[in-house]
């Protein structure tokens, strides 16, 4: 009896809760829901983990996290959104995949939250958000698919996005005479003088694949390269390629040893544990530099714009977050990106050695943080088309440019036919995938 | 020192040597299971003289999710072993005591079927997983495993059965028992050994095998060796906690090796160690 | 492939029950065919498609014979083909040659011969992910102990061994030699131990010296052991990837992608899978050719004389 009454009593409490329909917040609809996140093994994400728990604590929604190697990320995601209920709610994609899930329709697209009145923060402001970074991890489908265009519409918002500013050791540059580098004239020259005192100069990423072609990228923008014309013409062994070719050959003769193993962590690590007197990648570096746990050079580190060739272009690239269109709880998955990635969120972030997205962010804390003014600087240099975010994009990065450009920094064979035979077997594969039939 | 002594002294020499080589780098691994970050970044090798630390245990085991790919390594490989005895020793025994159609046929596919390189069962697996929406990862596993390890246990048993005289079988038989009263009452207790090397090289595949359990598994369903791979970060390898973890990994075919290393060396020397 | 199997010693009675042995052996049967054979067949047919993943198998293009003649022409097929070779030529020439001749050396029995042999077999045992993790870390050019060594007994200046595409295929190599040689050791020394004293007492009395011994009376009458071992070891440098998957990943270039690597990285890491099953195909008629060698040597299951 006594049961059933009680049982009785749940039932008309629960029945009266949900027919008044007045929640007292907008995620109290969603306690109790768990949201499962895959995302990188990065340090920005790792910091994030502790504004999950601010999350989970103000909103009652559970966030799991799956952490993996990023490069390790789109295989798993790609197989659990093609699932008819894969197991992810938020995936964290780098900007490189984003034409390759919209265009399987693994996706959902976020403007059908943004019309959701019951879910959308008035406070949210996302023109606040750097542009770039919207632009480059959100925005699917404008000019050449990937780039800004009145036919993009939106699948993500960035969190750890980047662009590329420069780090070097104070102290080395001091006791060696050496100016801050503006310019790749100047900073061929640092690296080599550097490079007779005997002290390894810049640290890059070299690993055969993906890794190497992301540091020869870095250089090929502001050296005035690029890796097609406008036709889709593969332009990889240009005056401006051969010579980021070069420079990158230099990088591994001057700098720390071993930059033909580096990936993203190594190339850090030798930086961060004071093999190297400079940096040229990401931003994230300023962070990782400051956290005591990964660094031994906090202090010693000077932050200026990514130096300029023929012209000023940075990196853009890193994180951003979507929802799978196979989601279960996309509306709670919404409301977990828009906390992380409010006014709030980031300066959160800012706070636990993350990377912030917003200028208002930048520009509140540019007294506390030197590198903050630089990336503020630096965030109109950040090119667009830095590297062509189509499918075919990946086989060119990995099979293609990632084994000449080994063969550039691991032997002394002349530079040129290197890049020659990348180009032909580049356009092979354009030619294959059907780029030439609209000449 | 006479002629015998000197073989003697220097056999053992030799012996030693060679001992230490196979040791040295699964030393290594345990040394650096127990060395903070610092000790293991600054690259001197330090074999048995620092201070110990457990942190790297402490951490996997309780920051990691370390438990539960633990429980799915031991489902996978228990139940793949499990089935692969049970199912091999039915086969092994029909082709050792029978004749029938396609006998010669079957064994020799079954060797043929050895040879697959798991390399090539990857995008297949893969694919099936994704096209079909089976949800259990673990259960996918366990039945890859199984078909990868039933061809060596088919070889290796029937060589056990064949040598158990059929004599036995013959006067169970006459006292009215059934195929499989004989198969459960008179020779599993004789094929105990043959079932025991058939065990640790099942299980022992099933333990360490990755690739597979890569691609297939999910954040759920994860085994041990992917999670240690997961140590490999994007901010540098965690070699402390790596090296626990693969400490971890390596006891339960330690114990094997301590105590059944006459059977393992049976086993290898019926054939092959990989399945 | 014509391997006759003995006949049954006997024909137990209960055999007249005609589907007995088929109900013994169907299950086995099921699981290897859904197991093994179907991905085989499943890696044919998704080798005429140009198949990615996260789309549906019926929406990949149909491209004949496209994937096979793209990779008759590939260079790069014929590369990591070469370092295969390459790879398996020096693994198993220093380890065959290693482990015989430690066999021989060592196969009187002597007391604790147990306990050694119980450690030569721990590197066997070791998972491929920690063995190819324990030579990472043993290589590494900055904090790795071997450069460590190097440097401090012989001088020589640190070498980034996972970086340079001789030094990774040499320490690749190095690796294999490490967990394999033992392998061969154990199952030779087996093979000698198990020799007719006789024969080789009377091949002593005959005259015969020491290498008269090995080469004319031990290594001919342990032969179908070597052959066995040696093709064992062949199909493995097929079948292996997970060492140098862990090590460098098949880099620098494709120095150290081994056949089976190269299908890996095709189908995940540049997501060409049906490029990938083809050359899938091609492993599979390698792997089917060196098995059908090692059948028609010796079939294990026909005579087990020899062990």
């Amino acid at each position: 009896m006594n049961s059933i009454f009680k049982a009785g009593t749940v039932a008309i409490g629960a029945l009266l809760l949900s027919t008044g329909a007045a929640f007292a917040n907008p995620y109290e609809k969603y306690e109790g829901t768990t949201i499962v996140v895959s995302w990188p093994a990065l340090s920005h994400f790792n910091k994030a983990e502790e504004l999950i728990e601010e999350f989970t604590e103000e909103t009652g929604i559970e966030v799991e996290v799956d952490a993996l190697q990023y490069l390790k990320l789109r295989d798993r995601q790609l197989l659990e959104m093609s699932k008819d209920e894969g197991e992810y709610d938020i995936v964290s994609w780098v900007v490189m995949w984003k034409g390759e899930y919209v265009s399987k329709g693994l996706l959902t697209p976020l403007s059908q939250f943004y019309t959701m009145g019951s879910l959308v923060d008035p406070s949210y402001d996302i023109n606040d958000i750097a542009d770039g970074y919207l632009q480059n991890g959100g925005i699917v489908g404008g000019h050449k698919g990937y780039m800004p265009g009145k036919s993009g519409a939106m699948y993500g918002v960035p969190f750890g996005a980047e662009t590329s500013i420069l780090a070097y050791r104070k102290d080395i540059f001091e006791e060696q005479g050496i100016d801050v580098p503006a310019t790749y004239d100047e900073l061929r020259a640092a690296m080599a003088k550097l490079g007779e005192a005997g002290i390894p100069a810049m640290t890059s990423r070299g690993k055969t694949g993906h890794q190497v072609t992301a540091g020869w990228l870095l250089h090929l923008a502001p050296l005035g390269g690029k890796i097609f014309d406008d036709e889709w013409n593969p332009v990889i062994n240009s005056p401006e390629a051969v010579e980021a070719a070069q420079v990158m050959r230099e990088i591994a003769q001057t700098g720390p040893k071993g930059i033909p193993t580096f990936g993203f962590g190594e190339a850090s690590a030798a930086f961060l544990q004071g093999d190297a007197a400079m940096y040229l990648d990401t931003l994230k570096i300023a962070a990782m530099s400051r956290d005591p746990k990964l660094s031994k050079v906090d202090g010693k580190v000077g932050f200026a714009l990514h130096p300029v060739g023929s012209r000023c272009g940075s990196e853009t690239g890193g994180f951003a977050m979507g929802i799978p269109a196979n989601s279960q709880n996309k509306e709670a998955a919404f409301l977990f990106i828009q906390y992380m990635t409010s006014k709030k969120g980031d300066q959160r972030m800012v706070e636990l050695g993350g990377d912030p997205i917003r200028i208002s962010t930048l520009q509140n804390n540019a007294d506390k943080f030197p590198d903050y003014s630089v990336v503020a600087e630096q965030l109109p240099c950040a090119d667009p088309d830095w590297r062509p975010l189509i499918p075919e994009w990946n086989e060119l990065n990995i099979d293609v440019l990632g084994q000449a450009l080994t063969e550039v920094i691991t032997t002394d064979k002349p530079i040129q036919p290197i890049m020659d035979a990348a180009n032909e077997k580049a356009r092979a594969i354009m030619e294959r995938e059907g780029y030439y039939l609209w000449q | 020192m006479n002629n015998d002594a000197f073989r003697q002294l220097w056999h053992y020499t030799a012996l030693i040597i060679l001992a230490a080589m196979a040791l040295a780098p699964i030393w290594v691994m345990i040394a650096t299971s127990f060395k903070d970050d610092i000790l293991v970044q600054d690259g001197t090798p330090l074999w048995f003289f620092f201070v110990p630390t457990l942190d790297n245990y402490e951490y996997i085991l309780t920051r990691g999710k370390f438990d539960r790919y633990l429980t799915n390594s031991i489902i996978v490989a228990c139940a793949s072993t499990i089935m692969t005895l049970l199912l091999g020793g039915f086969c092994a025994y029909a082709l050792a005591r029978t004749d029938f159609r396609g006998r010669n046929l079957m064994a020799n596919s079954t060797l043929m079927v050895r040879m697959v390189p798991p390399a090539v069962l990857a995008v297949p697996a893969f694919a099936f997983v994704m096209l079909s929406g089976v949800n259990n990862d673990l259960m996918v596993l366990t039945f890859l495993y199984t078909a990868l390890n039933l061809p060596f246990a088919i070889w290796l048993l029937f060589g056990f059965y064949k040598q158990i005289p059929v004599e036995l079988e013959e006067a169970a038989i006459v006292d009215g028992a059934s195929p499989l009263q004989v198969f459960f009452r008179v020779l599993l207790p004789l094929m105990k050994s043959g079932y025991a090397v058939a065990a640790i090289f099942t299980f022992r595949i099933a333990w360490n095998e990755f690739i597979l359990a890569l691609l297939l598994t999910g954040r759920k369903t994860r085994t041990l060796p992917v999670g240690a791979a997961g140590f490999i970060t994007d901010t540098g390898v965690e070699w402390g906690r790596i090296m626990a973890m693969g400490t971890l990994i390596v006891i339960p075919p330690l114990l094997f090796t301590f105590f059944a290393a006459r059977q393992i060396i049976a086993g290898m020397t019926a054939g092959a160690v990989k399945g | 492939m014509t391997a006759e199997l003995p006949a049954p010693v006997a024909k137990p009675r209960f055999e007249s029950g005609f589907l007995t042995p088929y109900a013994f052996i169907t299950p086995a049967l099921l699981v290897m065919l859904g197991g093994l054979l179907y991905p085989v067949i499943m890696a044919f047919y998704l080798s005429f498609y140009d198949w990615e993943i996260g789309r549906d198998l019926e929406d990949a293009p149909f491209v004949g014979m496209t994937n096979f003649a793209r990779m008759m022409t590939d260079p790069q097929v014929w590369e990591v083909l070469w370092v295969t070779i390459r790879f398996g030529f020096w693994t198993i020439t220093i380890e065959m040659t290693l482990g015989v001749a430690l066999a021989l050396l060592l196969e009187k029995p002597i007391r604790g011969a147990s306990v050694f042999r119980t450690i030569f077999i721990l590197p066997l045992m070791v998972s491929p992910v920690v063995v190819g993790l324990i030579w990472r870390y043993l290589f590494d050019a900055r904090i790795g102990w071997i450069n460590y060594y190097l440097g401090a007994w012989f001088g020589i200046e640190p070498q980034v061994w996972l970086g340079d595409a001789q030094l990774a295929f040499f320490a690749i190599v190095f690796t294999d030699i490490w967990q394999w040689t033992p392998f061969i050791f154990i199952i030779v020394i087996a093979g000698l131990q198990a020799l007719p004293s006789e024969v080789v007492e009377a091949s002593t009395i005959d005259g015969a010296n020491w290498y008269q011994q090995i080469f004319l009376v031990k290594l001919p009458m342990i032969k179908s052991i070597l052959v066995i071992a040696l093709l064992m070891r062949l199909i493995d440098v097929f079948r292996g990837m997970e060492v140098m998957l862990i090590m460098t990943g098949g880099g620098p270039g494709r120095s150290t992608e081994l056949l089976s690597l190269h299908i890996y990285n095709r189908a995940f890491e540049t997501q060409q899978l049906g490029y990938a099953s083809a050359i899938s195909v091609l492993l599979i008629a390698i792997v089917f050719g060196i098995s059908t060698l090692i059948l028609t040597m010796a079939n294990p299951m026909k005579s087990r004389a020899d062990v």
